[in-house]
């Protein structure tokens, strides 16, 4: 009996060894990714990449930004939408024949229902809508449904109308099926315990199966009401080696590849596969601790500016993962700069003079944090071209962003990231610090965390929130970053970030999307 | 390398065949300060790591309203002695918590990362010792001889060269170029949940179910990633066999029986290795042991929805309901693992009884 299962597994084994392995189906989408970080796949809990890309696939927006015209709103479930003259309320009308995955039609008091739960639940998925005044006082007076399809949303403070489309078209306010989700609803927890892994939405797929740290499957629907996508099932597998990830890429088992190193991304080109650079609303940068005497003073802050060799960084190790960048308002925005970023060059002649001209002859020892794991190759690279400068950095390797958020640190690299297609939505991050004091603990905002006061800054971006008048907002974009880069400012951006997606030959209308509603309606495999 | 195997196998060799004694009451208390004493560091090892855990539900860039959310909503307000006595009261009734960054009962994140890597494991442990004690036993018995060099050679290599490494070689040949294993996770999508979970060990319940096909593709995916980390453990296993066996061929009985006219072989697998069992049993303990905490890297390489990789994604993202429920797990194996270990130094070695 023992020999004859020995035999039983060994023939399995040859059987299995000499069975060639079938490419990717030509009807599935095999995304290979990292889905270690997806805690919850209900839109109003997450504001993360991945979770992102898989719930704008799941529950269909209000109103959609292509993903290569940020400035474009374009209708989705709202057909069409007017706003008032005060501009302080928008009617939207919801389109007729939209259904969700239950066979429930889409109706207005399915997207009111939605914008007031995540302000209720008040999770990290409805920051972006909050900044606009709603609270779980005042939301459901302010977003109601007036009927079947009409849903009137009642602004609480003066902001300009793109901002809140932008918000709506995020993938934390995906649209809910109501009555499916409250079915599911246990002590009345707006359905959120169901709503982690379960779908209700009027997307083009249906969530099918999800393990953490392993797959996630996706189905589409044929009944979609722009009709049933080309890729019949999605597939993320949580592929974290990029070399491995690589391989399969080769080989044709998967299709899109996320999260590559940059060696490993141009490799793949080199072979034919095709590379969407994937730009993203955030940057990478030097931050300081102006509570740290030496690094408060203007004069060494400045010749920080001259410390990295970004050049060869973005040539070499970081090629895929960033490009040269110097402003706090991402390419292409308005306001943003145009032509090449010129200023913080790297030159360690000069950044030894003004160091020596700060009264710091002999150069300066300071310790460095990378905020994370992917960040140290940034740290290292600081660390060696800083050394001609006379600046000694001791690098010590982990996961800081706590300590960066609580002020404990000396220089940190980090990096950033935004879902908000505006500059308003980086500025508000890099360019405000309403209170500069210990005791505020406003780890959110960048100067803060740097320790950096500035109540101008602060005035104008809280400005350009409530500006309506397009050419008044650039103007006020582009003086707000003049005025962040004049000041020698405790935070240096090198590079804007880039989130490239790998795809094979044969793979085509997969568009990374800078906010991460990233859409597979539109892909196909020849 | 080599000194440092021949130290470790004097300090394993005396007190494993020692053991077994001590009533059932004192074993149960013995194994219960274990775990208490195991909750205890890992709590507190969680407070001294430098993370955030707000931070793992919420991302970093958060507001300070709904930090502070958080941060009450996770009991984190509470001091740390009522935070520990009320995780180890939820503990007793079988609550776990949840898991920051799956979203999941951690129980139930367990039940699926823990078969994952005992199957991973016990694939390994079986590559392991089908070639590390073989080659124990030959190179003892040609000790000095070319074969000896050789196995010394094949055995250090797979302890010394980075695992890492050898995944991503393997990876090359086996999957890239000859096409004859899967490159990632358990199984392909096609062939998902075909087989009712029986013991969660996919080779096992596709045994079970008859279904050949499920079969040969759980094999095809866990074939590379269990070589390799049973390659890994080749080179303690063969060295400690090795050892072990160079005693025993140096007794008394040995030449005395070799004198009566006993075969070479029969000397060798018959009487002499014979009575390398126990001390044998104690090694493959401990590796087997080794394997299922030591699977991280592997697991990484491969994809492997493991408790591997679960329980480093937990340290790393300071979700202590993952790190407490995965020591306390790994904790509850290696206290099973000793006992039947226990169990069966009995049946071989009656002195023991």
């Amino acid at each position: 009996m023992r020999k004859r299962l020995v035999a039983v597994i060994i023939a399995a084994a040859v059987m299995a060894g000499v069975s060639s392995r079938a490419a990717s189906p030509p009807n599935a989408l095999v995304i290979g990714t990292t889905l270690s970080a997806v805690p919850s796949l209900d839109p109003a809990a997450i504001n993360a990449r991945t979770p992102s890309e898989v719930l704008s696939n799941l529950y269909d927006n209000l109103v959609e930004i292509p993903p290569d015209d940020l400035t474009a709103i374009k209708p989705m479930l709202a057909e069409k939408w007017v706003i008032s003259d005060d501009k302080r309320t928008i009617t939207l009308t919801i389109r007729k024949g939209a259904t969700f995955s239950s066979g429930n039609a889409v109706t207005a008091e399915d997207a009111a229902w939605t914008i007031q739960r995540a302000v209720k639940m008040g999770a990290v998925g409805a920051a972006d809508i909050m900044l606009w005044g709603f609270t779980k006082d005042n939301v459901e007076a302010l977003v109601q449904a007036s009927d079947g399809q009409t849903l009137v949303i009642k602004l609480p403070q003066k902001v300009a109308i793109d901002l809140v489309l932008h918000s709506l078209a995020g993938a934390s306010l995906g649209i809910i099926d109501k009555q499916t989700a409250l079915k599911q609803e246990v002590n009345g927890d707006l359905a959120q315990g169901w709503l982690k892994s379960n779908s209700a939405g009027s997307g083009p797929y249906k969530l099918t199966q999800w393990r953490p740290n392993d797959i996630l499957l996706c189905d589409a629907r044929a009944d979609y009401w722009r009709g049933a996508p080309a890729m019949k099932r999605v597939v993320m597998r949580h592929i974290p080696e990029s070399g491995n990830l690589r391989l399969q890429v080769e080989a044709g088992d998967v299709d899109v590849g996320q999260y590559m190193a940059s060696g490993d991304v141009e490799a793949l080109e080199a072979k034919g596969a095709s590379v969407d650079p994937g730009p993203g609303l955030g940057f990478y940068y030097i931050a300081m601790n102006m509570q740290d005497p030496d690094l408060a003073k203007p004069l060494v802050r400045q010749a920080f500016q001259h410390i990295l060799d970004w050049k060869a960084l973005t040539a070499t190790t970081m090629k895929y993962n960033g490009f040269a960048w110097q402003s706090i308002i991402p390419k292409g925005m308005p306001g943003a700069p145009t032509g090449e970023p010129a200023g913080y060059e790297y030159n360690p002649a000069k950044a030894k003079a003004l160091l020596a001209q700060a009264g710091y002859p002999n150069g300066l020892k300071k310790t460095l944090h990378p905020s994370g794991a992917p960040l140290l190759k940034m740290a290292v690279a600081l660390q060696a071209s800083a050394k001609e400068a006379g600046i000694e950095f001791d690098v010590i390797p982990g996961e800081h962003v706590p300590a960066y958020r609580a002020r404990k640190y000396q220089v940190l690299v980090g990096n950033s990231g935004s879902r908000l297609p505006d500059p308003f939505g980086t500025l508000s991050q890099y360019a405000y610090n309403p209170d500069n004091r210990d005791e505020a603990k406003l780890g959110g905002y960048y100067l803060w965390r740097s320790a950096q006061d500035a109540p101008e800054l602060t005035k104008l971006v809280d400005e350009s929130k409530s500006e309506t008048d397009p050419a008044k907002r650039k103007a006020l974009f582009e003086k707000i970053d003049a005025d962040f880069k004049a000041m020698n400012p405790p935070i240096i951006i090198v590079m804007q970030r880039l989130d490239p997606y790998v795809m094979r030959k044969g793979v085509s209308g997969y568009v990374g999307h800078p906010t991460w509603s990233t859409r597979w309606f539109n892909v196909k495999k020849s | 390398m080599v000194d440092a195997l021949v130290q470790r196998e004097e300090e394993l060799t005396g007190p494993a065949v020692a053991t077994a004694t001590g009533g059932m009451r004192g074993r149960l208390a013995s194994v219960a300060m274990t775990l208490a004493g195991l909750m205890l560091l890992t709590f507190m090892m969680g407070r001294l790591l430098p993370n955030d855990p707000v931070l793992a539900v919420t991302g970093s860039e958060v507001d300070k309203e709904t930090y502070d959310r958080v941060f009450k909503q996770l009991g984190l307000d509470q001091p740390v002695w009522r935070q520990f006595v009320s995780y180890v009261g939820n503990v007793l009734t079988g609550d776990f918590g949840n898991s920051l960054t799956t979203g999941q009962p951690v129980l139930k994140d367990l039940l699926a990362v823990f078969p994952a890597t005992m199957e991973l494991a016990l694939v390994a442990m079986t590559v392991g010792i089908a070639l590390g004690v073989p080659l124990g036993v030959v190179a003892a018995a040609n000790k000095g001889r070319i074969v000896d060099h050789v196995a010394r050679i094949v055995g250090l290599a797979g302890h010394s060269v980075p695992i890492f490494w050898l995944g991503l070689i393997g990876l090359l040949v086996f999957y890239s170029k000859l096409r004859w294993v899967a490159a990632s996770g358990r199984i392909d999508v096609l062939n998902e949940g075909l087989v009712a979970p029986v013991t969660g060990l996919l080779l096992i319940d596709a045994m079970i179910a008859r279904d050949w096909d499920v079969f040969r593709d759980a094999l095809a995916h866990i074939i590379l990633p269990g070589a390799i980390l049973g390659y890994y453990s080749v080179a303690y296993i063969s060295r400690m066999t090795r050892s072990f066996m160079l005693e025993q061929l140096s007794q008394e009985y040995v030449v005395a029986a070799r004198a009566k006219g006993v075969s070479r072989r029969k000397m060798i697998w018959g009487h002499a290795f014979r009575n390398i069992r126990v001390q044998l049993l104690t090694v493959l303990a401990l590796t087997f042991s080794g394997l299922i905490e030591g699977a991280v890297l592997i697991e990484t390489v491969f994809g492997w929805p493991g408790l591997g990789q679960y329980l480093t994604r937990g340290l790393t993202m300071n979700d202590m309901n993952v790190v407490m429920g995965s020591v306390l797990l790994t904790g509850l194996l290696v206290v099973a693992i000793n006992t039947v270990c226990d169990r069966l130094y009995r049946i071989l070695d009656p002195r023991t009884r």
